[in-house]
């Protein structure tokens, strides 16, 4: 019977009975099996041990775990708390390398599983509206889905084919989960291996998450030419009533644009959003280029600050990155609050069995503040229906409205300059100081403070004087925020097969320098306006710029001299000087996916269940690095850890030190900057490239010079080789003050040599480092210690050797 | 004379162990008596009263600076000994022996910091402070748990005039 998948039978004898088989578990995995052809790399359906010898001990033997542990002691079972200090060992026997390795992969596991389910909620949902068959129409491409490829072996082309891949991805995370559980795995090298494991997880998940969501709610697909939609809290238009929605799941809110649509409401009322769910009702329905009316607000850190603000007349949230003080807050101003999802319902009373018109009396009333509905069709109507209501009566008692002026003085003035609020704030914020200029009538420092405020609160719970230091911070910068304007281009999705064509050769050839991947969450060191720095000088460089979430947003915030924001002024195509939006956080999925088919497409190895061949490849040769700078969730480590197994680094901001790893190489050590030749298995020496797999920055201005240095591989040709060092040199210097003191250690053969400073390094090389030059031909004649041979064949796996 | 060992409430990291709270007088001895000292200033450092204070620092203890971050611009034209260096990556070096530092003369028995978000300093510190013998001593206005060594939360100014004292003592 376990043969049988699908299917309905019935006992004879019992004429009543029917039984239905709607799938049993694993029997999908194994008829997808049964039904596989083609080449197939070693690993389909991996499991725990799958990568572990043959590619996750390699990596983890040059790019060393760094722990950092957040708390010296473990409080994990009752034999303890224990004293870990030095690395000693607690009373189960793990040690504190140990139980920080668990530590880290616990947070990779929880992102893999945030991810994951989000997946199984929209494939579940979304086969349920359009049914098993709506096929995978992702754009042009025949790649559809590469990390399900790489990881389980195969190619599904319908919602329905996707369930063995989510099957399997559920199933590793609960093995995964185990070894959590005191005296299983002690190992820190081993809770590495499978934190890896978890992260290719996790880029199955978002995939999953991400193709079915443009699949069936018509999503633009692959579309270099997605619309520009407006972002910023500026933007909302305060005499409309306001629908404001926050989480990372689509599924509810497009209920609502539908019931919107329905009774003509777009230009009458505003629907904006926070984090990933925010971009992607931009994409709803944008395949055909409708008018976008859906606006962005922004990322996690405008959460409290807009509602604080009272412009939003209803609140509904879904899942992840959603506060756990909506509900408290929005009830001080009126503002009722909707939990649209299974996994936050913030102990509100359901209301799915209640009728629609009886539910908005009670939540006008105020009688409940909030109330779970997860009948989609209900949350439509009511949501909508409920922001028309409140908005007059909202306005009329003057929730609406910020603090007055006399308010924000009497709040300044009973400052004690105690120092309490800078000690507690996570992002070091001077606000006594600012508070003391306050007081004299200077809002100016105040003002200063709202760029750079996650707005988290820590600084108002330490406060013995009550103040309200964020709604202070907020009413100094009214000006500020209502000129927060500027445009984001909606989340295009994938990168076409054609693309890959099209920009593979020069990536690999190096005429591309790199990929940067600008991801992630907004706890970022010196204020939103990092990551545009970062976006905009490796633009002008001509990288390709790939960014999804929080980061997508906050780049799209800023403008130049001309008014025009980065994505006005760069194409969105996946091609040398583009600004790819893919989406939200799962669409991170497709900038891993791009390099994997860069491996497939271009280079023709066989993707299916072959994930190390494919990350070697990346590491290789494809300059590619990340950038999550404002790492805050636990989603974040899972989608970096993703990103390292699959071969590109990821720089991190600071504040991703507390998540207590990094994988940073020993560039000193020659031992471990050797390679196989494929053609013959000889060893073969490479420059220290990159030399971390997940480290973090100080500045942002440090992070740009280590991101062009990390997109330098060994495989790179004498062209490439040459632009890319020119690039790494000039930002070392630009940001740094000085050409960078390892650059000779990159150069094989005079053509490597950046080629405006050829002549110069030349004389730098023969005078600092003693290597012997023919001055007449401009040629190196001895010195560099790793030879170039075009038709070598870099690879870190034995077994794709020759003679291996 | 300002007294640096007060205010030592905790900021990110707990546990057991927590830095020994010292004023300059003491941390002037400490860096003198130090076989192999490093000085490693991150990017507040920039700030002018600091940058002042750190490259005196440097020039009367004849330290070597490791200039983290985007710091090192204020030292290029300063007389000092100065290179670049990230942070974490430097954290990780010093907890091998076999690292050759930053003049091929070997590895560091001592750090002086300053300059830094005491989140991302404590942070690297924990791991030279559980997984090496490096001794680590904090000069800035924050009380860092993982150091060995920390001046306590102080003010700015607190700070300044600390730093005064610590460059008469040394
Ligand atoms: S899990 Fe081990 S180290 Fe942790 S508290 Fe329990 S006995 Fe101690
Ligand atoms: S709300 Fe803003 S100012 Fe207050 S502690 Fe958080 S980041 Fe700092
Ligand atoms: S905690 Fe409150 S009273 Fe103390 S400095 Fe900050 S705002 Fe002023």
């Amino acid at each position: 019977m376990s043969k049988l998948t699908t299917g309905s039978f019935s006992i004879e004898d019992l004429e009543s009975v029917q039984i239905t088989i709607n799938n049993i578990v694993g029997a999908a995995k194994e008829a997808a099996e049964a039904e596989e052809i083609g080449p197939m790399g070693p690993t389909p359906f991996p499991g725990l041990a799958s990568y572990r010898d043959d590619w996750n001990l390699v990596l983890l033997d040059r790019y060393e775990p760094v722990i950092t542990p957040m708390c010296d002691q473990c409080c994990y079972c009752t034999y303890g708390p224990c004293d870990l200090s030095n690395n000693k060992r607690g009373a189960c026997g793990i040690d504190m390398a140990g139980h920080n390795g668990r530590e880290f992969f616990l947070r990779v596991i929880t992102g893999t599983a945030c991810h994951a389910a989000h997946g199984r909620h929209l494939l579940d949902h979304l086969i349920e509206t359009f049914g098993e068959d709506v096929p995978l129409d992702l754009g042009q491409s025949n790649v559809l889905t590469p990390n399900i490829t790489i990881t389980t072996g195969l190619s599904p082309k319908t919602l329905g084919e996707l369930k063995p891949a989510m099957e399997h991805t559920e199933e590793q995370l609960t093995q995964l989960l185990a070894t959590v559980h005191a005296g299983q795995e002690s190992s820190e090298i081993d809770y590495d291996s499978k934190a890896l494991f978890s992260g290719s997880l996790d880029h199955v998940g978002m995939e999953i998450s991400d193709i079915v969501q443009i699949a069936a709610l018509d999503f633009p697909k692959a579309d270099p030419e997605a619309p520009l939609v407006e972002i910023g809290m500026g933007t909302i238009d305060k005499e409309k009533p306001f629908l404001c929605v926050i989480g990372h799941n689509v599924a509810g809110v497009t209920y609502m644009m539908d019931y919107m649509e329905e009774n003509d409401l777009t230009d009458k009322m505003e629907i904006a959003g926070l984090c990933c769910t925010a971009i992607d009702l931009t994409r709803y329905k944008e395949a055909d280029r409708r008018p976008p009316y859906a606006k962005v607000i922004g990322s996690m850190s405008k959460e409290l600050k807009i509602i604080r603000s009272g412009m939003p007349d209803v609140i509904v949230v879904d899942e992840q990155c959603v506060r756990g003080d909506i509900v408290p807050e929005a009830q001080k101003l009126k503002i009722p609050v909707i939990a649209s999802n299974a996994k936050i319902m913030y102990g509100l009373p359901n209301r799915d069995n209640q009728d629609v018109d009886a539910t908005i009396e009670e939540l006008k009333s105020g009688a409940i503040p909030g109330c779970v509905i997860l009948d989609n069709e209900k949350l439509g109507e009511l949501t909508i229906r409920l922001t028309q209501e409140m908005h007059p009566i909202r306005k009329a008692e003057g929730f609406r409205e910020i603090p007055s002026d006399e308010q924000l003085k009497e709040w300044v003035d009973k400052c004690a300059d105690c120092g309490a609020c800078y000690l507690a704030c996570p992002i070091e914020l001077d606000i006594p100081e600012a508070m003391k200029f306050a007081k004299e009538g200077d809002y100016s420092y105040l003002e200063d403070l709202h760029d750079a405020c996650v707005g988290c609160r820590r600084c108002e719970q330490v406060c013995k004087k009550e103040i309200p230091i964020l709604s202070v911070i907020e009413k100094a910068s009214q000006k500020l925020i209502a000129e927060e304007k500027g445009w984001m281009r909606a989340g295009r999705g994938q990168v076409s097969d054609a693309e890959i064509r099209a920009e593979g050769l020069n990536l690999v050839m190096g005429t591309t320098p790199g990929i940067i991947a600008i991801i992630g969450c907004p706890n970022y060191i010196g204020g939103s306006k990092d990551v545009y720095y970062i976006a905009e000088e490796f633009l002008k460089r001509n990288y390709i710029v790939a960014v999804t979430g929080c980061g997508a947003m906050d780049i799209g915030m800023y403008k130049d001299e001309d008014g025009k924001t980065l994505y006005e002024k760069y194409p969105g195509g996946f091609e040398c000087g583009g600004l790819l939006n893919n989406g939200s956080c799962v669409s991170n999925a497709h900038i891993t996916g791009a390099a994997e088919k860069v491996a497939g497409i271009f280079a023709s190895r066989t993707m299916e269940g072959n994930l190390a061949e494919i990350a070697d490849y990346t590491l290789s040769r494809v300059g590619a690095c990340g950038l999550a700078w404002g790492a805050f969730s636990q989603k974040a480590s899972s989608i970096g850890t993703g990103c390292n197994i699959l071969g590109i680094p990821a720089v991190l901001g600071a504040h991703s030190s507390k998540y207590r790893r990094a994988l940073i190489a020993k560039t000193y050590d020659e031992s471990k900057w050797k390679v196989y030749d494929a053609r013959n298995g000889e060893e073969m020496p490479i420059p220290p490239a990159p030399e971390f797999l997940l480290t973090t920055a100080e500045t942002w201005q440090e992070a740009i010079p280590m991101m062009a240095k990390a997109c330098i591989r060994p495989s790179d040709n004498s062209m490439g080789r040459s632009i890319k060092l020119t690039h790494w040199m000039e930002l070392h210097e630009k940001y740094l003050g000085e050409r960078p003191k390892d650059w000779w250690k990159f150069i094989r053969n005079e053509a490597d040599l950046p080629l405006a400073k050829r002549a110069d390094l030349l004389k730098v090389l023969e005078a600092d480092h003693g290597w012997e030059i023919d001055w007449k031909k401009k040629k190196i004649i001895s010195g560099p210690k790793i030879k170039f041979d075009v038709s070598a064949q870099p690879t870190n796996l034995k077994r794709l050797c020759k003679e291996a | 004379m300002v007294d640096t060992t007060k205010n030592t409430k905790l900021f990110t990291s707990y546990g057991v162990t927590t830095s020994k709270a010292i004023n300059p007088d003491m941390a002037a001895k400490m860096i003198s008596k130090a076989k192999r000292p490093l000085f490693v200033v991150g990017t507040g450092v920039l700030q002018p009263e600091l940058l002042d204070r750190a490259v005196k620092i440097a020039k009367k203890a004849n330290l070597p600076i490791a200039a983290t971050g985007s710091s090192l611009p204020g030292f290029l034209d300063k007389d000092v000994d100065a290179s670049y260096i990230n942070l974490h990556q430097l954290g990780f070096y010093l907890t091998d022996p076999k690292w050759p530092g930053l003049d091929e003369k070997g590895n560091y028995d001592m750090v002086i910091v300053l300059g830094f978000k005491k989140y991302y300093i404590n942070q690297v510190l924990s791991g030279t402070k559980n997984f090496s013998s490096v001794k680590a001593i904090s000069i800035g206005r924050d009380y860092i748990q993982n150091a060995t060594m920390s001046f306590g939360n102080i003010s700015k100014e607190d700070n300044y005039a600390a730093l005064d004292e610590l460059i008469e003592n040394l």
